[in-house]
C-alpha cells in the first residue's frame, strides 16, 4: 500500500517540487500552506509522515510543533516529523527552547535546499521505522 | 569625647566639633579661674572675698556639665535637622557664660580688675559657632553687662569689692578712668566680633560651597551613568533589531533561490519528464550558480550574526573529539573520490571540554578539511587534535598546493581569494572561520609550506577549554 505524506509550506513552489519528487517515489502526497491548514489534514488524511516548513504566515511550524506536545493529538503521536527549512537547525532548537522551554522533538531536521536523493533517502528512512 | 557620626553634612560636624570645643573650654576656664583665685589670695596676698569665686566656678561647672550631656544627645540625633538646636543651645550657655562672667567680675574688684578683657575670649568661641548677628548681639549685651555693674558700683547701688593691695579702692569712682576701660572694651569686643566672624563666616561659606560641588559633581556623574545605561540600552535593542532584520532578509533572499533550486533538481533528476544531455548540462550549470548565491547569501549573512554575539547563547559543553568525528562521514567520502588519504589523530584519553558551538565549531573543521582536501591532488590530509595546558588545540595540514608567501597575510580577509587557484567559493569561508575561532576566544593561524614536510599548508586553530566554574554552571 502506497504511503501518505503531508507537506506544509508556505512556498506554492516548494510544494510543488516536492510534490513531484515525492509522487515519482509513489508516496501520495498532500499539502497544506500553513499550519492550520497542515494540522487538520493530519488529523483528515491520518499521513505516515509530515514535512514541516518552520517559517510560515497564520501559524508557523514552531507552533504546530508546539500544539501536538498537546495531549489531545497524543493520538499522531505516532506520526514522523521532518523538518524542513532554510533556518539553521540550532537557531530553531534555541528559539523553539526559549519559546516554549521545551525540546525540538523532531525525527529529522534538514536545511533546505536539499538535492532530491538525499531527500529521499532521509523520507524513506522515516517511513521505514 | 565621642565620634562625630561621618554622615553629618560638614557644617553640622564642625558646629558639633566646635561646641565640644566650647565645653573643653569651659573646663580649663574653670580650672584656670580656681589657680588664679588661689594664687592671687594666697601668693599674691591680694584681698577679695574667695567663697563667692569659687561658687560661681562650681555652677559654671553644673551647666557645664549639662550642656555635655545636651551636646551628647543631639550627636545621636538625626543628621541635617541638628544646627538649629545646637545653635540654640550654644547662644544659651554664651549667655550664662556672660551672666556669670559680670557676677564673677562683680566680686573680683569690677573695673579694677584687668581681667575685664576676658569677655573678649567669649566673644570670639560665639563667632566660631555661632550666626554672625547674633555674635554682634553677645557682644553689645557683654558691654551691656559690664557697663550696667560699673555703672551700678559707680552709683553705689551695688557694692564695690575692692582687690585690696591690687588696685587703688577709689579707682571705682573715677570716671574717666571707668569711661577708658569701657571704650576699650567695646573697640576689643567689636573689632574682635568683626574679625573673628568674618574668618568662620567665610570658613562656612567655604565648606557649604565643598558641600555644594561635592553634591553637584555627584549629580553630574550621576546624569551621565544614566545617559551612558540608556544608550546602552538602545544599542542593545537596535542590535536586536539589526538581527531580526537580517533572518528576515536571509529567509526572504533565499526563499526564492530555494524555490528555483527546487524546480531545477526536479528537472535535472527527471522527475518532470526526459530531458537532452545539453538541457541537462544547462541545468546542472544554473543550479550551481544558485548554489553559489545561496552560499554567499549565508556566509554574507552569517558575518554580523558572529559578530554580533549570536553564537554566544548557542554555547553548550561540546567534546572537540566529537566533533571532529561528526564531520568526518562526509570528508571520508570526498576524500576517498579524489583518491587521497584522511588520517585522523585523536588522543586516547578523553579531552578536555570545551564551551562552544557544536554546529559552528563543526563548521571550521569541515570549512578546513574541506579546503585541503579541495587544493590537494594527491598525498594525504592529516588531522590532529591535541590536548594544550589551557586550550585543546587542532591541525589541518595538507600536502596540497600550498599558499604563496605574499598571499600569507591576507588568507583569513574578506572576499580573499588565493592568486595560485581558481575562484572557488564565495571567498569568505576563512573569513567566517576566523571570526568563528574568534567568537570562542580561540586563535587560528596557517603555515605554508608545513614546518616539517616543507609542503603544502598547515591550519592550526585553538579553543580555550571550559573552566571548572563554567562547568559546575552547566
Amino acid at each position: 500500500m502506497p504511503k501518505k505524506i503531508l507537506v506544509v509550506d508556505d512556498d506554492p513552489d516548494i510544494l510543488d517540487a516536492l510534490t513531484m519528487i515525492l509522487e515519482s517515489q509513489d508516496y501520495i502526497v498532500v499539502t497544506a500552506q500553513n499550519g492550520v491548514e497542515g494540522l487538520a489534514n493530519l488529523k483528515a488524511e491520518m499521513p505516515d509522515l509530515m514535512i514541516l516548513d518552520l517559517l510560515m504566515p497564520k501559524m508557523d511550524g514552531f507552533r504546530v510543533l508546539k500544539e501536538l506536545q498537546d495531549p489531545r493529538w497524543s493520538k499522531y503521536k505516532s506520526i514522523p516529523i521532518l523538518v524542513l527549512t532554510s533556518v539553521r537547525e540550532e537557531a530553531s532548537r534555541r528559539r523553539y527552547e526559549l519559546e516554549t522551554g521545551l525540546e525540538l522533538g523532531v525525527d529529522d531536521y534538514i536545511e533546505k535546499p536539499m538535492p532530491p536523493e538525499l531527500l529521499l533517502e532521509r523520507v524513506r528512512k522515516l517511513i521505514k521505522n | 569625647m565621642e565620634r562625630i557620626e561621618s554622615s553629618y553634612s560638614p557644617e553640622e560636624a564642625a558646629l558639633l566639633m566646635r561646641l565640644k570645643v566650647f565645653v573643653t573650654m569651659r573646663w580649663i576656664a574653670i580650672f584656670g579661674m580656681v589657680v588664679g583665685t588661689l594664687v592671687a589670695s594666697e601668693v599674691l596676698h591680694i584681698g577679695f572675698p574667695t567663697l563667692p569665686v569659687y561658687i560661681i566656678c562650681a555652677v559654671i561647672a553644673m551647666y557645664n556639665v549639662v550642656f555635655y550631656f545636651q551636646l551628647r544627645a543631639i550627636g545621636r540625633e538625626k543628621p541635617g535637622t541638628i544646627i538649629h538646636k545646637a545653635r540654640t543651645y550654644g547662644n544659651a550657655h554664651i549667655l550664662l557664660d556672660l551672666l556669670a562672667l559680670s557676677v564673677l567680675l562683680h566680686y573680683t574688684g569690677g573695673i579694677e580688675n584687668p581681667l575685664i578683657f576676658f569677655y573678649v575670649l567669649h566673644i570670639i568661641l560665639a563667632s566660631i559657632a555661632l550666626h554672625f548677628r547674633v555674635v554682634y548681639v553677645v557682644a553689645t549685651v557683654a558691654l551691656v553687662m559690664v557697663g550696667l555693674l560699673v555703672g551700678l558700683e559707680y552709683a553705689e547701688v551695688v557694692p564695690h569689692v575692692n582687690l585690696a593691695g591690687f588696685a587703688d579702692p577709689t579707682l571705682y569712682q573715677s570716671a574717666p578712668y571707668i569711661l577708658a576701660v569701657l571704650l576699650a572694651l567695646a573697640v576689643i569686643l567689636y573689632g574682635t566680633t568683626y574679625m573673628a566672624s568674618a574668618i568662620s563666616g567665610e570658613l562656612r561659606k567655604r565648606q557649604r560651597q565643598v558641600v555644594q560641588l561635592g553634591e553637584q559633581l555627584l549629580e553630574e556623574k550621576e546624569e551621565e551613568l544614566e545617559q551612558t545605561s540608556r544608550e546602552m540600552a538602545r544599542l542593545a535593542e537596535e542590535k536586536e533589531r539589526f538581527l531580526q532584520f537580517l533572518n528576515i532578509a536571509a529567509h526572504d533572499l533565499k526563499a526564492p533561490l530555494t524555490a528555483i533550486q527546487g524546480f531545477l533538481w526536479v528537472m535535472i533528476g527527471g522527475y518532470s519528464g526526459d530531458l537532452n544531455d545539453k538541457q541537462r548540462h544547462m541545468l546542472e550549470r544554473s543550479s550551481k550558480r544558485i548554489a553559489e548565491l545561496l552560499n554567499l547569501i549565508s556566509d554574507l549573512l552569517d558575518i554580523p550574526r558572529i559578530e554580533s554575539g549570536q553564537i554566544i547563547p548557542e554555547m553548550k559543553e561540546v567534546s572537540l573529539k566529537q566533533a571532529v568525528r561528526n564531520c568526518l562521514p562526509e570528508q571520508r567520502r570526498v576524500a576517498r573520490e579524489k583518491g587521497l588519504r584522511l588520517s585522523v589523530e585523536l588522543p586516547e584519553e578523553t579531552l578536555s571540554w570545551i564551551r562552544g558551538s557544536s554546529p559552528r565549531i563543526q563548521q571550521v573543521i569541515t570549512n578546513l578539511v574541506g579546503n585541503a582536501l579541495h587544493y590537494t591532488e594527491e598525498g594525504t590530509i592529516n588531522v590532529r587534535v591535541i590536548e594544550l595546558d589551557n586550550d585543546i588545540q587542532v591541525e589541518i595540514e595538507d600536502t596540497g598546493i600550498g599558499i604563496p608567501a605574499e598571499d600569507m597575510p591576507h588568507v583569513f580577509e574578506d572576499f580573499f581569494r588565493a592568486s595560485n587557484v581558481e575562484a572557488k567559493g564565495t571567498g569568505l569561508g576563512l573569513a567566517i572561520v576566523k571570526r568563528i575561532v574568534e567568537a570562542h576566544n580561540g586563535r587560528i593561524w596557517c603555515e605554508s609550506p608545513c614546518p616539517d614536510s616543507n609542503q603544502g599548508s598547515r591550519f592550526t586553530f585553538t579553543l580555550p577549554k571550559a573552566s571548572k566554574e563554567a562547568r559546575r554552571q552547566e
